[in-house]
């Protein structure tokens, strides 16, 4: 295993990039198992922590600063956090980086348990340098938990307020003692009616807990709490915003040498997780309302930003063109504006699919050595919306020319399967080299992501389809032209 | 007799009407048997005639033919004694020979040297030709047929 | 074929040729001309499959080419039909399906993988270029003029008779039947005209395809008999009738057979009959001339045809007596329609509720075929002047099939073909005489202008003319030339204006995608059929069963995914009636059918909102009278009708409209959309009641933007076994309850 630092140290920057997420690209569904009596070894102790829970958008996103001291004799470098089972599997986009030096990249994580049964997993962070004993560090450690937020009431009004509810331990999982935590909770608004009060007694300055400023409440401070500790708080708040939710996004983006082109498409499996309706729709209600433009739970457009020069888009589902589509090309930024065919409430479902063109120049280059080629495009676009959008399984496919061969790729993306099979279309005889890539429970914050592609393309591939065509229409002429004149033998032959 | 010549006259000789049909032939024994209500000495006269003038290759022909309409009204007799259970076979089977017997009559009908003037574009070979060929489709649909 | 006509090219290059490779490049030019035209749709609105029927055909072929041929063959579909399903396999025409799974297949070997529904959307237009070749064949063969032939494909390419049933995305039956019609016809021909087993083969194998294809095929079962009796009517039998007809009627039949929704029909149905009774009739009238040859003695010829006239007659009453003994089933409803306009109406009004079974109105001809409708006769006579056996053949089709365009809008098709064949003789006649030229060049170059590019005739004509100097027998003069050849010059143009504003304008619109104007002229789409649809496979469970008209079957099955219990194909009348029934009755009756029938959700069409006449308050005629038909004493036509007679939606309305689930359905909430009282039906231009209709035994789930889909759920059964009915009066009146009751303790007190 390279060190990173050594290399970042030398290298260029997108080279780093590369180098890098190599390392971090490797699968982590490839699990690492241990015993099921494995403990993590008390080696750190969270000297102060800080949580915060970001509610914004319509996934909690939790940021941990904590201060972490080696309290063992040798250098550590193995760092683990403990998930509950189920929660481990709707954790998404779980990042480290050092609070003090974030430019240095983002360490590397896998995810461990000890066997299937076990009701805890860890995600284990390894840190660059291994932390000298008595040693400090800040790491900041952030990921977003999918499917976490649960409409309270399930059942609203087309029109009224909705409410949302989200559990969690007062008490920020650690494996280790924590000697000072508090957690910090941002709300989107002030309008919170339940939330667990916990009594003044746990709480460090004997205050009440949980402290209210504005849309921010803060649970703690506590002290000395020992590892694995729980205490289970919950809050409502008033969210009266879609929460979409993609099940599935699979996306091909294609490469073309030969029309210059890169073709992107999308397909989304939607979902509203908000609070279903508890009388069923009403367009007389709907068109009322929709002119004054209140705040609704229903989702009703998706604002899609695509890079400058994107061209030609397109929206359809399973039964053709959706009509209610805006496009806005800019220099800045070309914006299409979707709309579903309905307004989709809470427990709807809309499913679609969306593509547009654009000129490769501007994401292929040629590298010197002559025949290999670098392909910087997003691994993520999508929809961006204030209240967010959150995916489950997302399949990024890039098909490449045929023939395209040494294909390497580097994402920041935690990437959980790759493959590179072969993708055979129109006028294909081998098939295009193709590039699955999979990854699981990412939410829009991923947007800005680039995935790199580097392949060797030989100018001679480029030749195949020509050459193949002509030779398929020389067949074609030479077989009617001997049918031609056989024909014309056994016409004489009969009317000899 | 006298349409041949009239017919050359009259019309070019490719598609435009024929005043009146040029001479045609068509037999079979079930027919000969039908005309039997007549006279004796016609029918006589005309087993006669068929006799002396009709070549060897087309006498073959007629002899299928005969074979082909008895095992028809067999095969008839047989589905209203017996009953028609499998109608799918029994149909395939009938319409295979009544298939068979007209397209031998054409086979007949093209061949036969008297008919040369309707059939210019169609030569002896060709019309075997033609005859297996639509042979070849009949079969094929009976044996689908048949189940 | 480009290189076959090469080779001859190369073989021997003379004049001939180059004429032929001529007439080469002109037919492919009508051909892209024809499918170009029919790609009206395409480009104003999407690559989509239209009306109600093709969304059939689609559905049965993505299951064709997902489950292969054979299970496709045996295909029991349970998702229509509900609760008895439907053996589609053994229903449906498959030459459709089979064509494009084919082409399908094909293209994926040739490592072209095309989506099957752009192949589906195409395969009209692109037929109907095979359709213009066919016709160009066809007329070729009636006439020595090449040009009638080039002309006839023209017309037939750009003909709206034949595009309305043939743009992209009409994916019916017709769209490859038409072309099998005028191929197969053409082979007849080719096999009257030679006498020969091998075209008379061909001719059974294109009829096959087409019986596969189209149930239309019994146009041509009784055109091919009745041909070849007039002939023999006529006096004109001859060998190369017996051979040609034969072999096709054996080999016809037989393959028409393998198709198992058409099965032992041929020999069963009365439809099938004159092509039987013509078979036979041949086998005698050839026997007797061959006794004829044999003995010339004019007694006995006509004995003979004592003869003929007996056994035609005996066997004739044979055929009578089987039918009425029931061996042979008697004529279908829809045939006696044929003969009886008001038949269908007055007893079977599913057949008669279909619009395109009305019969034609007059403008309908000219719409359809412009200025090819006087032609026709024209080109008619001219065919009675030189009478061969092949233009007799024109004047019987052209007589049948004007009646029976006449009588039915559909059989408008099968009369387009002749049409443009007739006319384009009569026309090519008039352009032979008034182009006269001595020199065959100029011929040639004439036929090079008779194709679609006509705009071009014009430009070339006077050169033709100033060449005619030399005196000649006819028209000499200039004048009378130019005018007759500017005037069908002029005629010609306006003919392609004519087709191309038809195409634009009235045939390629898809009726699933509906489009309006905006006040600033631009192009609004209204897409509630789809938005409905699709927000049903959406967010219903995948079993739903979704009750509607018959009429949205097809579309809900295609598009929407789920299960029907009516559609389009009409096979069950009981089933529909029951639809019918339900829409037609009070809630309390409506709920226990809908109960029995599983049924999740009802779909109505509404056109109120938007002013679409196509909605269903104005088909529910029809329900009403389709329900009574089964019913007569529980659903009556009278009673929705006013004392006056009148067809009303507003107060007046009776009191069993009012009440009726579909009246109910159309109208719930839609007065909340107004100011009070002010409630309006832009269709019916009706002011409706200040109340609106409730509903308690079914709740609204969707409608849409438009209002023109709505869609309500059927309750399920009350939680305390209380009917709906008491149900939705206790949770309405419980607060009334409870003041009455203050009221009357007030009442106590004061006491």
């Amino acid at each position: 295993m390279r060190s990173f630092p050594l290399f970042s140290s030398c290298l260029t920057a997108l080279s780093t990039l590369v180098s890098a997420e190599l390392n971090l690209s490797q699968p982590l569904l490839s699990k690492q198992v241990l015993p099921a009596t494995f403990k993590p070894p008390q080696v750190f102790k969270n000297a102060n922590l800080v949580r915060t829970t970001n509610l914004d958008k319509s996934y909690p996103r939790e940021t941990i600063n904590v201060i972490i001291e080696n309290v063992d004799s040798k250098p550590q470098s193995e760092y683990y956090l403990p998930f509950e089972s189920g929660l481990i599997s709707r954790v998404g986009g779980f990042e480290v980086k050092d609070k003090k030096a974030p430019e240095k990249g983002i360490f590397k994580v896998e995810v461990v348990e000890y066997d299937t049964e076990s009701p805890t997993e860890f995600y284990l962070i390894h840190l660059p340098t291994p932390l000298k004993p008595k040693e400090q560090q800040t790491i900041s450690i952030s990921y977003s938990v999918l499917s976490a937020l649960s409409p309270v009431p399930a059942q609203i009004e087309q029109s009224s307020k909705q409410y949302l509810q989200y559990t969690f331990s007062a008490y920020t999982p650690s494996a280790y003692v924590t000697e000072k935590q508090k957690t910090k909770i941002k709300f989107p608004n002030s309008d919170v009616p339940d939330y667990t009060s916990l009594p003044a007694d746990l709480n460090a300055d004997k205050k009440p807990d949980p402290q209210k400023q504005g849309s921010t409440f803060t649970y703690g401070p506590y002290n000395n709490i020992p590892a694995g500790a729980e205490e289970l708080v919950s809050v409502r708040y008033e969210f009266t915003k879609p929460v979409t939710h993609a099940s599935l996004l699979e996306r091909d983006i294609e490469v073309s040498h030969w029309g210059g082109n890169l073709a992107t498409e999308e397909r989304y499996w939607l979902s509203n997780l908000g609070a279903s309706l508890k009388n069923h729709f009403s367009r007389v209600e709907w068109q009322k309302t929709s002119y004054m433009n209140p705040p609704t739970s229903a989702l009703k457009a998706l604002p899609l930003p695509l890079h400058p020069g994107a061209l030609n888009p397109y929206f359809t589902d399973d039964i053709g063109n959706v009509s209610t589509s805006r496009f806005r090309p800019g220099v800045r930024e070309a914006h299409l504006e979707l709309r579903p065919r309905y307004p989709v409430f809470g427990g709807w479902k809309y499913s679609f699919r969306v593509g547009w063109d654009a000129d490769l120049s501007s994401y292929l280059r040629r590298l010197s050595t002559g025949e290999s080629y670098v392909l910087k495009v997003p691994f993520l676009e999508g929809p961006r919306m204030p209240e967010g959008i959150s995916y489950a399984r997302v399949h990024v496919r890039v098909v490449l020319p045929e023939g395209a061969m040494n294909v390497k790729f580097s994402t920041t993306v935690p990437v959980v399967d790759t493959a590179i099979t072969l993708h055979k279309t129109f006028m294909d005889t081998l098939g295009r080299t193709t590039l699955s890539l999979s990854a699981i429970n990412l939410v829009d914050d991923f947007r800005e992501r680039e995935l790199v592609v580097t392949y060797d393309y030989p100018w001679t591939a480029g030749f195949r389809k020509p050459v193949v065509i002509t030779l398929g229409m020389f067949a074609v002429f030479a077989v009617v032209w001997v049918v031609g004149s056989l024909d014309m033998s056994i016409g004489k032959k009969k009317t000899a | 007799m006298p349409p041949k010549s009239r017919h050359t006259q009259t019309s070019p000789p490719s598609s435009s009407t024929p005043a009146r049909p040029a001479p045609s032939s068509s037999s079979s024994s079930k027919a000969s048997s039908s005309s039997a209500l007549d006279a004796q000495d016609i029918v006589l006269s005309v087993w006669n005639k068929y006799l002396e003038k009709t070549p060897q290759r087309v006498k073959l022909l007629d002899s299928f033919m005969g074979f082909l309409a008895v095992v028809g009204v067999l095969q008839f007799v047989y589905c209203c004694l017996v009953g028609n259970f499998p109608f799918n076979a029994f149909l395939s089977g009938f319409s295979a020979t009544v298939g068979q017997f007209v397209l031998t009559a054409s086979l007949r009908i093209q061949t036969n040297p008297e008919n040369k003037a309707e059939f210019e574009s169609i030569s002896t070979e060709r019309a075997f030709a033609d005859f297996v060929f639509g042979s070849l489709l009949l079969h094929f649909f009976c044996v689908n047929f048949i189940n | 074929m480009a290189g076959t006509e090469g080779d001859q090219f190369l073989k021997q290059a003379t004049g001939r040729n180059t004429r032929g490779m001529l007439r080469v490049i002109i037919l492919c030019l009508i051909a892209g001309a024809a499918v170009s035209s029919r790609l009206f749709s395409v480009i104003r609105f999407e690559s989509i499959i239209h009306e109600f029927d093709p969304w059939f055909n689609f559905r049965a072929t993505k299951y064709l080419v997902q489950n292969g041929f054979y299970s496709f063959w045996d295909w029991f579909d349970d998702r229509t039909w509900h609760p008895l399903g439907r053996v589609t396999g053994g229903t449906l025409y498959p030459g459709l399906m089979v064509t494009s799974g084919v082409i399908y297949h094909l293209l994926r070997f040739l490592a072209l993988p095309v989506d099957i529904r752009n192949i589906c959307v195409l395969l009209a237009p692109g037929f109907s270029g095979l359709t213009a070749l066919a016709t160009y064949l066809l007329t070729s063969e009636m006439v020595t003029s090449p040009s009638a032939g080039l002309l006839a494909a023209a017309f037939m390419g750009i003909t709206p008779g034949y595009i309305s049933r043939s743009v992209a995305g009409s994916y019916d039956n017709e769209a490859i039947a038409i072309f099998l019609l005028v191929f197969t016809f053409f082979l007849w021909i080719k096999a009257v005209k030679n006498g020969s087993v091998f075209w008379g083969a061909l001719t059974a194998l294109f009829y096959g395809y087409m019986v596969s294809a189209w149930g239309g095929y019994v146009f041509i079962t009784n055109l091919l008999p009745l041909h070849a009796f007039v002939l023999i009517c006529m006096g004109r039998y001859s060998p190369r009738l017996y051979v040609s007809y034969t072999s096709w009627y054996a080999l016809g039949t037989l393959a028409s057979m393998q198709i198992p929704f058409v099965g032992f029909l041929p020999i069963r149905s009365s439809e099938h009959m004159s092509a039987l009774g013509v078979f036979g009739l041949l086998q005698v009238v050839g026997f007797v001339e061959f006794v004829r040859t044999q003995l010339p003695s004019k007694q006995f010829q006509t004995l003979l045809r004592a003869l003929v006239l007996i056994i035609f007659l005996v066997s004739f009453g044979g055929l009578v007596i089987l039918t009425l003994s029931g061996v042979i089933a008697p004529w279908t409803g829809r045939f006696y329609s044929l003969w009886d306009t008001g038949y269908a109406k007055i007893h079977i009004p599913i057949i008669a509720s279909v619009s395109e079974h009305q019969p034609t109105a007059w403008p309908a001809f000219f719409f359809d075929l412009s200025m090819m409708i006087w032609l026709f006769p024209a080109g008619v006579y001219l065919c009675f002047r030189s009478l061969t056996d092949e233009q007799v053949f024109i004047v019987i089709y052209s007589v049948l099939a004007s009646y029976f365009a006449g009588v039915m809008v559909r059989l408008m098709l099968t009369l387009t073909p002749i049409v443009c064949v007739a006319s384009a003789i009569a026309f090519s006649q008039i352009l032979d005489t008034y182009l006269d030229a001595e020199m065959p060049k100029l011929e040639m170059k004439e036929n090079g202008t008779s194709e679609p590019a006509k705009v071009a005739a014009t430009a070339i004509l006077p050169d033709g003319l100033r060449s005619t100097r030399s005196p000649l027998i006819g028209v000499y003069s200039y004048a009378s030339k130019l005018t007759v050849v500017g005037a069908s010059a002029v005629y010609l143009m306006l003919f392609v204006l004519h087709c191309t504003w038809v195409t634009s304008n009235a045939y390629s619109s898809p009726s699933v995608v509906l489009a309006s104007r905006l006040p600033d002229g631009s192009q609004h789409i209204i897409d509630d059929y789809r938005e409905a649809y699709y927000w049903l496979r959406q967010n219903t469970p995948d079993n739903a069963k979704i009750m509607s008209w018959w009429d949205y079957g097809y579309q809900i099955g295609g598009m929407a995914d789920r299960p029907t219990l009516v559609d389009n194909n009409t096979w069950n009348n009981t089933h529909i009636a029951t639809v019918g029934k339900a829409m037609s009755s009070r809630e309390e009756v409506s709920y226990p059918i809908m109960r029995q029938h599983e049924v999740d959700y009802v779909l109505v069409v509404f056109g109120g909102l938007l002013g679409y006449s196509g909605d269903d308050i104005n088909k529910f005629l029809w329900m009403v009278r389709i329900a009574e038909g089964i019913w007569p004493d529980e659903v009556k036509e009278r009673d929705f009708f006013t004392a006056r007679g009148e067809y009303r939606v507003d107060d007046e309305a009776t009191l069993t409209m009012k009440n009726s689930l579909m009246y109910k359905m159309s109208y719930y909430n839609y007065n909340a959309l107004f100011p009070a009282g002010q409630a309006q039906d832009r269709v019916r231009g009706a002011r409706l009641p200040a109340e609106g209709p409730q509903l308690s035994t079914i709740e609204e789930a969707f409608t849409s933007e438009n209002w023109i889909i709505r869609i309500y759920k059927v309750k399920d059964l009350d939680n305390f076994g209380r009917d709906h009915q008491s149900a939705g009066a206790f949770d309405k009146g419980h607060k009334k309850k409870r003041a009455s009751k203050r009221k009357g303790a007030r009442v106590l007190r004061v006491e």
